[in-house]
């Protein structure tokens, strides 16, 4: 039977699927089902960030071959890629709003799959292999800012680092371990590198597998309201086949993502700045990334000291704390039911965190009054 | 076997538009990338190294200024036809200085300074010496860079 | 042996000194003589006593005339091996010469001093001609009639304890020489009789020169005597100024040479230096020295009206077009820099620019509107070329979103391809 279709092409098709066997994967493809109800649309966020890093992927591979991971040519050979090489400027804008894209889409999908109780069982690991991406993620984001080492990025690692160095106990090791030493130096420059580039995508690589395998084998999930509405009309369970109809949607969104990528890369193109100075004084008004603001904005709150203990600690410890406790979520709101009590709570609970992140990232951005 | 002739041919049309936009949109992809991917013109950014010159392009006992990064140099070759590169850029009011040949001094025309071959500020009010670069000849090529 | 007691010693001492009759210039020693110049009788002695009399031996040790093995008996004779005998170490006839009188203080150094064979042996190219040149100047003349005040040979090298004049403690060392002039002529008490005005010191602190060699310790940088003489210390006469600036400013004082020649003009009368620079206190030029503002130093002789008025206007309105242009082509080429486009090779066009201004502000010195102009206007040429490379950058910036529509043509139609396919996926039956 031919696998492959009608045509040279089709002829190709068999051929290899008499090697590789690939039509298994279509077969996957057509047996999985997407559930359609008026929650639908979120489950293309999952997609839709895969896409933004693959994207990542592509355009990190295309500038590592002009950067140069050092104090004293990471901002020239930057400056190379945007004015040099042909559709420099390009590459790198995409790799810089993706970035950021990509990090605000994986938020919605982590919220998204919250509000929809996606985490409960038998998918608990899924969750926590996501939030592990999360905090991946975030590391790329935070890594990869300082590569073009210009003055802004080299304060924001600065301050970024002394964050990590107030935790007790293990502080001070983290900081000399994250920075290469006890300063931001070429030596952070070059480690955040071999981070941003080796480390972070292989772990990245192996979660993702993960986080697939355990999607493909459980399927999607239904939030807990359509389950029950389900159960309850004795309606009919609609969904549709993953190929070629919901991956079909998949392409539009990320067709329109990559539309939207190459707009922002040619109408805001991704400022150089002026190359760092370890030697000068920090510039008024640093802050880290929008994705970090609203926990700097919340250190910044707290005051020097509660109860004799200094403030900062108290936040970094309190906001670690809610990060463990969203982190193991699956495992305290066991029984999300539309009408248990104790998950309406959590659900709250997500919406106020919620709220909070999304008030204190404007804050960051507000002109201050003090 | 569907009842409608129509639908075949505008299935035809349809698998042919989404077959020719998606590949318009992958040369549109392809294109930045390939042309990104093959060499620029200079293979690295200019700031720590350049080429000043060709070799024999310039004749014993004259001085010739290179590009380096976005100031000047000031190429010479001496009269036994050795290479010497030091930054243009007086150190008294950042005039653009020059080659003697005469006296085999470099010279800046603003306010007389005057500076040996070592780069030692010798006569007028710079206060300091040039900095001197390293020069090396490679394929017909001289090369300066930082030292 | 007794030690005799120094009270009445001094005392004859002293009177002595007002019957020894004046000193000429007499041969010196042909070479150090006697024993090493701590272990003379005279330090032995001199050494002990104290008050005036100890002074000699105080500061020894750094006395540059001592540590070339010279000593008392060099300079005042007697005899430095008679141990404990004052009578014996001052014997006139040993030569014995005791204190010389102020006034004839030049002479007395001049005895070694102006003796080129004798200098030869501690330095083959020490000057000789000091007091000669002192003669010709003020302090000399006034010396040679009679004028016990003025500045003598020990009022600025010191005595008994003479530095080299290359140590930089000494008080003729560069750094120090403003200072060992302000001595006398920043007192106003000792000025007043000769009718000397006592500023100098305050205005010379406001200068360049002084911040020079002073501050950034460029010794290059003149202090008095670089312009006033160091023996023949006298101020430069007026037509001479121009020379005596332009020993270091001599683009400069060629400058006006050149145009002297070209406009057979006398211009020193009414163009010396100091006229729009000041003579001690030279401070940084600025842009709006030259013009018809109100900081202006050439509305001092000319008035509106008259060509330099006119040439004078147009000079500073070029400089400030020139300036103009350049803060602009820079604000440009850096917005275009931050935006991401690679502009070193503009940046180094622009050189020409500030070479452009260098050069136009030296150029005011030879008064010629032209010379000057043709300087200015290579450099607004080259402001120009700037801001057309900073707009070209920019409409670099423009093209990409000229590609970006094009791209963007393309995606939406890939999307309404897809949505029509998913729409026509819809209407066939599911697989």
């Amino acid at each position: 039977m031919s696998v492959g279709g009608a045509g040279r092409l089709g002829r190709i098709l068999d051929w290899l699927e008499e090697r590789a066997g690939w039509s298994f994967l279509v077969d996957l493809g057509k047996k999985k089902q997407v559930p359609l109800h008026r929650h639908s649309l979120w489950y293309y966020l999952g997609g839709m960030t895969l896409f933004l890093f693959g994207l990542q992927v592509a355009t990190g591979i295309l500038l590592l071959l002009y950067y140069r991971a050092s104090a004293e040519e990471a901002f020239e050979s930057v400056q190379f890629i945007m004015a040099k090489v042909p559709f420099g400027w390009l590459i790198r804008s995409i790799h810089s709003w993706s970035a950021n894209l990509l990090i605000f889409v994986l938020f919605v999908h982590m919220f998204s799959v919250f509000f929809m109780k996606a985490f409960r069982k038998p998918r608990e690991l899924t969750w926590i292999s996501g939030m592990c991406l999360l905090f991946l993620m975030l590391g790329f984001g935070f890594s990869g800012y300082l590569l073009p080492w210009n003055k802004l990025a080299f304060f924001a690692t600065q301050v970024g680092t002394d964050i990590a160095g107030a935790v007790p106990v293990i502080g001070h090791f983290a900081l000399r371990f994250l920075r290469g030493g006890e300063q931001v130096t070429g030596g952070t420059l070059t480690r955040f590198y071999g981070f941003h580039v080796a480390v972070l995508p292989a772990l990245t690589t192996a979660l993702v597998g993960l986080h697939l395998l355990l999607v493909q084998k459980h399927g999607m999930s239904v939030p807990p309201s359509i389950e029950a509405q389900r159960k309850a009309g004795g309606e009919e369970a609609k969904s549709m086949s993953f190929w070629p109809h919901f991956l079909l949607r998949d392409a539009i969104g990320w067709c329109a993502a990559l539309g939207v990528l190459a707009a922002l890369a040619a109408l805001f193109p991704w400022e150089l700045g002026e190359k760092a100075d370890p030697f000068a004084p920090a510039p008024a008004g640093i802050r880290p990334e929008w994705y970090f603001g609203w926990m700097f904005q919340t250190l910044k709150y707290l005051p020097a000291h509660i109860l004799g203990i200094e403030g900062e600690l108290l936040g970094i410890l309190g906001i670690g704390l809610a990060a463990m406790i969203w982190v193991f979520i699956p495992f305290l709101d066991r029984n999300p039911a539309p009408g248990n009590p104790v998950s309406r709570l959590f659900t709250l609970a997500g919406w106020l965190a919620l709220a909070y992140m999304a008030v204190m990232t404007a804050m960051v951005y507000l002109p201050q009054g003090h | 076997m569907s009842p409608i002739p129509e639908q075949p041919s505008r299935r035809g049309f349809l698998n042919w538009f989404l077959g020719t936009s998606m590949g318009a949109m992958f040369l549109s992809v392809a294109y930045p990338v390939a042309r990104y991917i093959s060499p620029p013109d200079i293979p690295e950014a200019q700031t720590s190294r350049v080429v000043a010159a060709r070799d024999g392009e310039l004749k014993p006992n004259s001085g010739k200024i290179f590009r380096f990064g976005s100031l000047p140099g000031l190429l010479v070759r001496t009269s036994e036809g050795e290479y010497k590169a030091f930054a243009a850029t007086c150190t008294h009011l950042n005039c653009t200085v020059q080659y003697k040949d005469d006296t085999r001094q470099i010279w800046c025309a603003c306010h007389n300074g005057v500076y040996d071959l070592q780069g030692h500020n010798v006569s007028g009010p710079p206060p300091r010496p040039l900095e001197e670069y390293v020069v090396n000849v490679a394929d017909g090529e001289i090369v300066v860079s930082r030292s | 042996m007794r030690i005799p007691n120094p009270a009445p010693v001094s005392v004859l001492i002293v009177l002595m000194s007002f019957i020894t009759p004046p000193l000429r210039a007499e041969e010196p020693p042909s070479q150090p003589s006697g024993p090493l110049p701590t272990e003379t009788s005279c330090f032995n002695c001199h050494s002990q006593l104290d008050g005036a009399a100890l002074e000699p031996t105080v500061r020894a040790a750094e006395d540059i005339h001592f540590q070339k093995g010279l000593s008392c008996q060099d300079c005042h004779g007697g005899d430095p091996t008679a141990m404990d005998d004052m009578d014996a170490s001052h014997n006139p006839k040993k030569g014995w010469t005791g204190k010389p009188d102020r006034l004839h203080i030049p002479e007395f150094c001049a005895k070694c001093h102006s003796d080129a064979t004798f200098m030869k042996q501690f330095n083959p190219r020490a000057r000789v001609d000091q007091l000669s040149e002192y003669r010709t100047s003020v302090h000399g003349q006034k010396n040679a009639k009679g004028d016990g005040e003025v500045a003598v040979c020990i009022d600025c090298h010191q005595v008994h304890g003479i530095r080299a004049i290359s140590d930089p403690r000494s008080p003729v060392y560069p750094t120090n020489v403003a200072q060992t002039c302000a001595h006398c002529h920043a007192d106003a008490k000792k000025m007043d009789p000769y009718g000397i005005p006592t500023n100098q010191l305050a205005d010379y602190k406001t200068s360049v020169h002084f911040h020079a060699i002073s501050v950034e310790g460029d010794l290059a940088a003149p202090t008095c005597n670089d312009c006033h003489g160091s023996h023949g210390a006298a101020p430069p006469g007026v037509d001479n100024v121009t020379s005596v600036c332009g020993t270091c400013h001599p683009r400069e004082a060629t400058l006006f040479r050149e145009t002297e020649a070209k406009k057979k003009m006398d211009l020193s009368p009414c163009i010396r230096c100091m006229v729009c620079h000041s003579n001690h206190a030279v401070l940084a030029p600025k842009d709006d020295m030259l013009g018809v503002g109100t900081t202006s130093t050439c509305t001092g002789c000319h008035a509106e009206g008259d060509n330099g008025y006119a040439a004078a206007g147009k000079m500073a309105q070029s400089i400030e077009t020139l300036k103009g242009g350049l803060a602009k082509a820079n604000a440009l080429l850096d917005q275009a820099e931050r935006a991401g486009m690679e502009v070193s090779e503009d940046r180094f066009a622009l050189q020409k620019a500030k070479d452009g201004l260098v050069e136009s502000r030296v150029l005011a010195h030879s008064f010629d509107l032209d010379r000057f102009l043709a300087a200015a206007n290579g450099g607004i040429a080259a402001t120009d070329a700037g801001v057309v490379a900073a707009k070209k950058a920019f409409a670099e910036l423009r093209f990409r979103r000229v590609g970006l529509g094009l791209s963007l043509l393309v995606i939406l139609a890939v999307i309404l391809a897809l949505a029509m396919k998913v729409k026509e996926l819809g209407a066939r039956p599911r697989v």
